[in-house]
């Protein structure tokens, strides 16, 4: 009988979360705490004490399945490869789309990047990312010359007053969350601007109540208070930033004052001159932001915001400081290094740039050259351009992620997948999605697989083979280079293990150039940037400078302006969507996991107090919330943690799918949808 | 032919067993000689992981692989017996060696008498332990107390009341008490703990004691047990393990020892209880930090004592579920559960995702029930306060009797 543990990074979300996985006679059992992580320190959330249990579950994916009369059909890799294989030469490059996975490896994640632009030579290449910190990439990029949050999770520790604004720390990063009350004991204050009165609130200093939506406007308004009282550091703001003359003008401006704030926001004005204070005055301050500002038609002004403010305060590049955005997927942060991004390539090399596009097509030599040196369409884009343009995309391949689900306005992707002729979907579970490929192909789940992922303090650490798939079950990257050879590109996909593809990337990854195994292979692991094989890894970005050529930081000033869709009379409430600390966005692995799924078994709508007395509505009572794309049948939760004129729905539910309700509105230059913010009116469900 | 009582200085005979091992290799010599002859089917211990402060549980039925379990980790926070539960199939099936700390040696005969682990198949050899370090913890009180780079740090060793660090520039030590003043040192359970030679393992071996020129090369080992007796005597028979009487005047120190962590361990229990308050002072508290709690469970997958399959945490009736905070039931329920019988293995507050002293409430709460109904968790097989029975011994004892409990809570001279 053979008990060991393999010691591995969690699934989950980015906080980076090590674990060890207990394997008994080969097959995953149950988990245990690896006490020697710097991260978590052996210590998980629920998600991670229960991560094996989906693992081994009847329903894993086995073999692929192939589309024939509208059933799915067992079938070989050599019948699927073929037919895929078939199809995807007779698309032009522009006709096909992929979308890549950010819960894979840096491997898959770069595998399928070199395939799409390599091998489908497509321009159209994009992940999930789109739909939740687009805005970040592009507008810390904007502001700091680098789209990743500046800190280390262990030093918010530190902080002297830890603001956090659209981020429910406790449910969604749990082990960070355990950071921010680390320094609340050490004597940090904590304020939390949230819609609802999540189980971080509770644990705040200062609550900050607002209507979605708000954020720039609160984000001027602090800074406004904060030059008025002269709490702003006057030497960063001189030597380090650009821009301060604009801003200070913008955000000292009437519309920004305390008392007209709070007519937008809802948050009383005292209230935010005394969070005001207490940023403007601290020895360090940490911003700690996720959803809540990115998900917006405005995502990268609020972003930029955030950046402001904390410039303004000189808390970058120091410990207990900086814009802490809180990656959600477990590799969101390394598919996006790994460029599978339609607009760069990894380390955020453009695709425009010659000498980046050059750089590539010759490492990489595919004798017939690669996609066009032109941005390619984003997740959101692509969906706009099936429903609107119909025959212009028409073939997609799917590397694990579920858009029927978490794609805002399903409707709208319903549509847009009709117009598809030819879909492959690559993931562990028939998801809502695989049901609608043509071609379903199996793969390994993270306890299967060696490779990297990086997580939100852009710390890149190993996740280490426990367990053989099941079935036939492939490697992601390596289902991916089969089908790239069987293409006719044999040398360009001739990785033999995990680390091949890694090495490969690193040689043409700045960021990532000094890191191997062998250094990852430690439980400190590297942040990167990590350009050299003796350095010692970033764990704190702008020190001294910040990652523009120049150095400076870079202000922006940025005017409020509401969402896309506001209540009206037809639609009297803010309908705003997130998640809950059971489950992982679409509940593929979440949903299969019996703890998890027994503690919350279905979704909700959240519906203030008194709100539902005036709707006549009780508390667990189904109704039906609809919005101008789509109607849900729901149970209410009245409930007094939610403010009046919001609602809530967490998206995690197939049958009560929160986007049937979304809004497809995009922020103009992220393409992110307004998640956070559209109108809804409920109604109670009459007997027929 | 060794009794329960007696004490040797024991070293391996094999070299490199002798050298590779914490002084003189004993434990690892009896270890090997019980898994090569197949008195165990396996061996349940700690290894190094990545570097000295990373203890990671290994099962072993190769005997060549022992080698790699020699030596001490004063970071290895681990508590083993609950692996055989969970995944050794409770020792049912085979028979298996143990390494334990008092900790372990506790929860080792809870689950016992909770019939979670075949005690009649497992060989439990005790270790000394002063108490553990979390391995972050000790890392950046090495960095920052010690102000040395933990990667460089060869060797850590706890004695005569200090910290020491090994590097190749030489031995720094820093007293524990000092360390534990700021926050550094032992987990706050082991600070209190009172277990520091496992008597109720079979064997309980430490270097506390080994005086003269054996001094670094022996282990003192107290025989515990007739189980322990005979694997000793075997191991020597064989010629696995040298053993000599011990020079008296170190039995006198290791008594020392023991009872100078024993004032310790009082002093800090005054301090540590304390602090909690009394009374709705002491709800207060524990409401509060019990408030930043998110459910992740490890406490109750993580205590020796919780072994329910279907625990009271988890009935929707008990406890609402998908709340969080959950509802203070959910922590009533594991003090009500628990209390009786925590062994302070401090597991639930050192894995707690929210760093709620999870084992100082529990520990509080134990040692009020140890005086108000005599009941001493860890040390023996006497079932505990509140206890599982079978319905038809209990419905025999009733009528054999007359009398309707288990346990006599009203008796005024228990001690």
């Amino acid at each position: 009988m053979e008990l060991k543990y393999v010691q591995t990074t969690c699934p989950y979300c980015g906080t980076g979360c090590s674990l060890n996985l207990v394997v008994k006679d080969g097959k995953v059992v149950g988990t245990a705490p690896y006490q020697r992580s710097p991260v978590n320190e052996g210590k998980l959330c629920p998600k991670g004490t229960y991560a094996h249990e989906f693992i081994n579950r009847e329903d894993r994916l086995k073999v692929p399945l192939i589309k024939k009369d509208g059933k799915f059909v067992e079938s070989t890799w050599e019948e699927a490869n073929a037919l895929i294989v078939e199809k995807f030469k007779g698309y032009k490059p522009d006709e096909c789309a992929v979308l890549s996975s950010a819960r894979t490896s840096n491997e898959d994640n770069y595998a399928l990047m070199k395939f799409a632009r390599g091998a489908l030579k497509t321009r159209h290449i994009d992940h999930c990312a789109r739909l939740c910190h687009a805005s970040t990439v592009a507008g810390l990029a904007a502001a700091f010359g680098s789209g990743a949050m500046t800190n280390s999770i262990g030093d918010i520790a530190e902080s002297k007053c830890v603001f956090i604004i659209g981020s429910n720390t406790f449910e969604q990063h749990p082990l960070i969350g355990r950071r921010v009350m680390q320094a609340k004991r050490a004597g940090a204050k904590l304020i939390y601007a949230d819609p609802r009165y999540t189980c971080t609130a509770k644990q705040a200093d200062l609550y900050l109540q607002f209507r979605s939506g708000s954020d720039v406007a609160i984000l001027n308004c602090l800074m406004g208070e904060i030059i008025r009282n002269g709490w702003e550091d006057k030497e960063w703001v001189e030597n380090r930033a650009k821009g301060y003359d604009d801003l200070k003008e913008m955000v000292t401006k009437d519309d920004y004052l305390p008392e007209n704030v709070e007519k937008i926001s809802g948050i009383p004005a005292a209230q935010l001159k005394q969070a005001a204070e207490w940023i403007g005055t601290a020895e360090s301050s940490a911003l700690l932001y996720s959803m809540g500002i990115t998900q917006h038609t405005c995502g990268i002004d609020n972003v930029k915001s955030t950046a402001n403010i904390q410039m303004l305060t000189g808390n970058i590049g120091r410990r207990g400081g900086g814009v802490n955005a809180l990656r959600g997927q477990n590799n969101v942060q390394g598919a996006c290094d790994m460029g599978a991004l339609p607009v760069v390539f990894t380390a955020y090399q453009k695709v425009t740039d010659e000498a980046a596009y050059k750089k590539f097509d010759d490492a990489w030599g595919f004798p017939d050259g690669i996609c066009e040196g032109k941005n390619g369409y984003e997740v959101t884009v692509m969906m706009d351009v099936l429903t609107d343009n119909p025959g212009e995309l028409k073939a997609m391949y799917i590397m694990g992620e579920n858009p029927f689900l978490s794609d805002p306005d399903i409707h709208h992707v319903e549509h847009a997948f009709e117009n598809l002729e030819f879909v492959v979907v690559q993931d562990i579970f028939l998801t809502e999605t695989a049901e609608h490929a043509d071609v379903v192909l199996p793969a390994t789940c993270y306890a299967e697989r060696t490779g990297t992922q990086t997580s939100t303090e852009r710390r890149v650490q190993m996740w280490r083979t426990a367990q053989a798939p099941p079935g036939e079950a492939k490697l992601d990257w390596k289902i991916i280079a089969d089908i790239g050879a069987a293409m006719g590109y044999p040398e360009q996909f001739a990785w033999e293990t995990s680390e091949d593809v890694f090495n490969e990337m690193r040689a043409l990854t700045p960021s990532y150039a000094g890191m191997t195994y062998e250094r990852l292979n430690k439980p400190e692991a590297l942040h990167w940037p990590c350009p050299t094989e003796d350095h010692p890894g970033t764990p704190i970005l702008h020190i001294g400078k910040c990652s523009h050529p120049d150095g400076m930081g870079v202000m922006h000033a940025i005017e409020w302006k509401p969402p896309a869709e506001v209540p009206d009379a037809e639609y009297p409430f803010i309908l705003t969507t997130g998640r809950c600390i059971w489950h992982w966005h679409t509940g593929s692995m979440t949903r299969r996991s019996d703890t998890l799924a027994k503690e919350v078994p279905t979704g909700w709508i959240e519906i203030n107090t008194e709100d539902a007395k005036e709707l006549g509505i009780a508390d667990k009572e189904m109704i039906k919330a609809i919005t101008r794309r789509g109607e849900v049948e729901v149970g209410a939760k009245v409930t007094d943690d939610i403010m009046k004129g919001v609602m809530f729905m967490p998206f995690h539910f197939a049958e009560c799918a929160a986007n049937f309700l979304t809004n497809n509105a995009l922020d103009p230059i992220a393409k992110i949808p307004e998640y956070k913010a559209c109108a809804v009116k409920v109604e109670k469900i009459t007997e027929a | 032919m060794s009794a329960k009582g007696d004490m040797v200085y024991a070293w391996a005979a094999d070299d490199a067993i002798h050298q590779k091992g914490e002084c003189g290799g004993a434990v690892t010599a009896l270890l090997t000689y019980a898994l090569e002859n197949g008195v165990v089917d396996g061996v349940l211990t700690v290894k190094k992981g990545y570097d000295i402060y990373d203890a990671t549980p290994v099962f072993i039925t190769d005997p060549a692989e022992l080698a790699q379990t020699a030596g001490s980790l004063h970071c290895g926070t681990v508590l083993l017996p609950k692996i055989i539960k969970k995944y050794l199939d409770n020792a049912r099936n085979m028979k298996i060696a143990v390494t334990v700390k008092g900790c372990d040696a506790k929860a080792m005969y809870e689950l016992a008498k909770r019939e979670q682990i075949n005690l009649d198949n497992v060989i439990m050899i005790g270790l000394n332990c002063g108490g553990s370090v979390s391995p972050v913890v000790a890392r950046n009180m090495i960095q920052d107390k010690f102000e040395t780079d933990p990667d460089v740090v060869i060797k850590e060793e706890i004695d005569k009341g200090q910290f020491i660090i090994e590097t190749a520039e030489g031995h720094k030590g820093i007293s524990i008490d000092d360390l534990e003043e700021e926050g550094y040192g032992r987990r706050s359970n082991c600070q209190r703990c009172k277990t520091k030679i496992p008597r109720q393992a079979d064997l309980a071996c430490g270097n506390w004691g080994v005086i003269g020129e054996k001094a670094g090369k022996a282990t003192f080992v107290e025989v515990c047990s007739e189980k322990g007796a005979d694997l000793l005597d075997a191991a020597v028979k064989a010629g696995a393990l040298v053993t000599e009487a011990p020079i008296p005047k170190g039995i006198e120190i290791r008594g020392k020892v023991e009872n100078a962590m024993f004032k310790l361990a009082d002093k800090y229990r005054a301090k540590q209880f304390g602090e909690l308050g009394e009374g709705k002072d002491r709800l207060k508290f524990i409401m509060d930090e019990t408030s930043r709690c998110i459910k992740c469970y490890q406490c109750i997958e993580n205590c020796p004592i919780c072994y329910c399959v279907e625990c009271s945490t988890k009935k929707a009736h008990l406890v609402t579920p998908g709340q969080v905070p959950p509802p203070f039931m959910f922590h009533l329920i594991r003090y009500s559960h628990i209390s009786d019988s925590c062994v302070n293995c401090g597991q639930c507050e050192e894995l707690c995702a929210m760093d709620i002293p999870n084992a100082l409430f529990m520990h509080s709460i134990q040692t009020e029930m140890q005086e108000m109904f005599g009941f001493e968790p860890g040390v023996n097989m006497d079932l505990p306060v509140l206890a599982l029975v079978e319905e038809q011994t209990e419905r025999k004892r009733l009528s054999d009797t007359g009398d309707d409990q288990i346990y006599n809570i009203f008796a005024k001279d228990k001690k």
